[in-house]
């Protein structure tokens, strides 16, 4: 494509150019990226919201520049689709790796940086640049959201490439988990507690060390993730590895399904859910106690699949 | 002791640099972008003061730099000068070993036209490819680096198209292009051999930064910049069998009274060389490095 308008002399452009190829010979689920036809140190790219968190999905778009110096200096990436993880249009770089930008190295790579940015999407931003800390509910209205159009940036020539690549993830990228028939045919208010209840049990899970500990394996799945993240960059040739992380975490059972309720709940937050999160977190440790008990009494394995 | 010596032979390296350090509100404020803005900076700075190579200077030049200070290290100094004739001084940026190593292997090629030796690095050098692959590095994030250090070695054998002049080798030298690229081989090279019998290098690097080897060679061997220790010589020098002599410019005295310059030679093991099995005795550097604490330059035997 760009080959004839580039310097092949350049090692920059070289090794961009090997990127590009690399790229496009294997295709990944999770993530596409292309450079602009005008100038290859400017890409666009879109990653896929990781499957078992709130952003499971949704589809991220993004800009990654590549410097003169590539791949000496590192690349810096902005998020374009609201997420609720990053802030938009502004540089995240590598703030995300937790590591200091001259130890960025060149045997890493765009797609090494993919994955770590998918991989980084779950991780508690603990306050770093560009990060930003929205509601799991939240997060989870704008993964829908962020599957009905792309964003809106740029020249035609861009726009062109982000929609091309936002068709292509739509068509690789199953849509945001629904909420299950049982629930969604029940539209009375009602029904609004028993989800608020679920969640709330869910939240409420962590702080409460026997729920955490009886409950979902997911507090362990969590650290696993992060900890693989931390390491992520730094693997000579990671990709392949952390995305099948991310991927096989999560699919320890279908008893997830149970454990994980809030994964189906689909109602962005709202003032009236604090009250019904006070009353839903009374019946959760009604509801766990109770459990805790058909535990103690021998009976638990009808509800806990065992655990 | 040794700290002071550092102090004085980096003093021009890194305290006289006069980049403004931008006022922050908030140290919340200064981020990533602001660090590599400062440190690019810094490093431009030095580059108009040394090239990354300078020019082939005679010993005195190094008394000149001493001539106010400690008395054993011009005592050495002049010992220095009854074996050596000259020094080649590098950027300290923290490449200087591998930009060294790299200008002085090349030269000897150059001088020596040494064919033998150059087919003898080819093979070692796709041993380390094989070790890189092995180790789940994907080719197109190393092969732009070998091939341009296969280019370098075949330019200075001369009688093809491609053959260089000694200035020619300079100039690429200073070339960052080529010069960083060259220097980036090297840490793949010491990176792979390091990760490939990590079992071997595990003590010495718990001893110099109690990481472990894969941590080490993520944060000390493949970033660009990081300085180099004994680890990374062996390393590098088992990987290409080629062996290096580093001659040690410290304070340290002995006690007979009689002032003397040590030097140390990393001889490859297990290499192909003809006499390795025998003894390292036999085998002398062709590469002669001059160590002060901190900094790496290169040396000329009478």
């Amino acid at each position: 494509m760009a080959e004839d308008k580039y310097n092949l002399k350049n090692p920059a452009v070289k090794r961009i150019l090997q990127e590009v190829k690399e790229m496009q010979s294997n295709p990944s689920d999770d993530f596409m990226s292309l450079p602009l036809e005008e100038n290859i140190f400017d890409w666009q790219f879109a990653i896929r919201g990781p499957s078992e968190t709130e952003f499971e999905g949704g589809i991220y778009h993004g800009r990654i520049q590549l410097p003169a110096e590539y791949p000496f200096k590192p690349p810096s990436f902005m998020l374009l689709t609201p997420n609720g993880r990053f802030e938009t249009q502004t540089k995240i770089c590598l703030s995300i790796s937790n590591h200091h930008p001259e130890h960025w190295q060149p045997s890493w790579s765009v797609r090494t940086a993919l994955v770590a940015l998918i991989a980084f999407m779950p991780t508690n931003p603990n306050g770093a640049l560009g990060s930003v800390e929205y509601k799991k509910e939240e997060r989870r209205s704008l993964a829908i959201k962020s599957r009905a159009a792309a964003p809106r940036y740029g020249t035609t020539e861009r726009q062109k490439l982000i929609d091309e690549i936002h068709e292509c993830m739509l068509s690789k990228v199953p849509p945001v988990p629904q909420l299950s028939p049982s629930q969604d045919s029940k539209e009375h208010p009602s029904n609004r507690e028993g989800n608020v209840q679920v969640s709330s049990q869910n939240d409420g899970a962590t702080p409460a060390g026997e729920a955490a500990a009886e409950g979902s394996p997911n507090p362990a799945v969590g650290d696993r993730i992060v900890e693989e993240v931390q390491e992520a960059p730094l693997n000579g040739n990671p990709g392949p590895e952390v995305a099948r992380t991310l991927n096989a975490a999560p699919s320890s059972g279908s008893s997830q399904l149970l454990q994980r309720p809030e994964m189906k709940v689909q109602k962005p937050a709202d003032d009236r859910l604090f009250t019904w999160a006070a009353v839903g977190l009374t019946i959760a440790i009604m509801v766990l106690l109770f459990k805790k008990f058909m535990k103690s009494s021998g009976h638990g394995a009808v509800f806990m699949d065992g655990s | 002791m040794q700290n002071q010596d550092g102090v004085q032979v980096d003093g021009e390296v890194e305290s006289a640099t006069s980049v403004p350090i931008p006022e922050f509100d908030e140290w919340a404020n200064f981020g990533d972008q602001d660090i590599m803005q400062q440190h690019s900076a810094i490093r431009a700075e030095e580059a108009e003061k040394i090239p990354f190579l300078g020019d082939k200077e005679p010993l005195s030049s190094l008394a000149a730099e001493y001539q106010s200070g400690s008395a054993i290290l011009l005592e050495k100094i002049k010992v220095l000068g009854e074996q050596y004739a000259a020094i080649r001084r590098t950027r300290g940026d923290g490449n200087c070993f591998f930009r060294s190593f790299m200008f002085s292997y090349l030269e000897h090629i150059l001088e020596s036209q040494d064919q033998s030796e150059v087919d003898r690095i080819k093979a070692n050098v796709e041993q380390c490819r094989k070790t890189l692959q092995s180790l789940g590095y994907a080719d197109f994030t190393f092969e732009d680096f070998f091939a341009l250090f296969l280019e370098q070695l075949d330019s200075v054998l001369q009688g093809n198209e491609a053959s260089i002049s000694h200035d020619e080798l300079i100039l690429r030298s200073r070339d960052q292009s080529v010069s960083d690229y060259v220097v980036m081989f090297f840490r793949f090279v010491t990176s792979g051999e390091i990760r490939k019998r990590a079992e071997f290098f595990e003590p010495f690097i718990l001893g110099l930064t109690n990481a472990t080897v894969e941590q080490f060679c993520k944060s000390s061997v493949e970033p660009m910049g990081e300085e180099s220790d004994h680890v990374h010589i062996t390393a590098l020098s088992d990987a290409l069998g080629v062996p290096i002599r580093v001659v040690y410019l410290d304070r340290s005295s002995c006690d007979t009274g009689g002032v003397s310059v040590n030097h140390h030679d990393f001889i490859p093991a297990g290499s192909d060389l003809p006499n390795a099995s025998g003894g390292s005795e036999k085998v002398s550097p062709f590469i002669t490095l001059l160590y002060r604490p901190g900094h790496y330059d290169i040396l000329y035997p009478k």
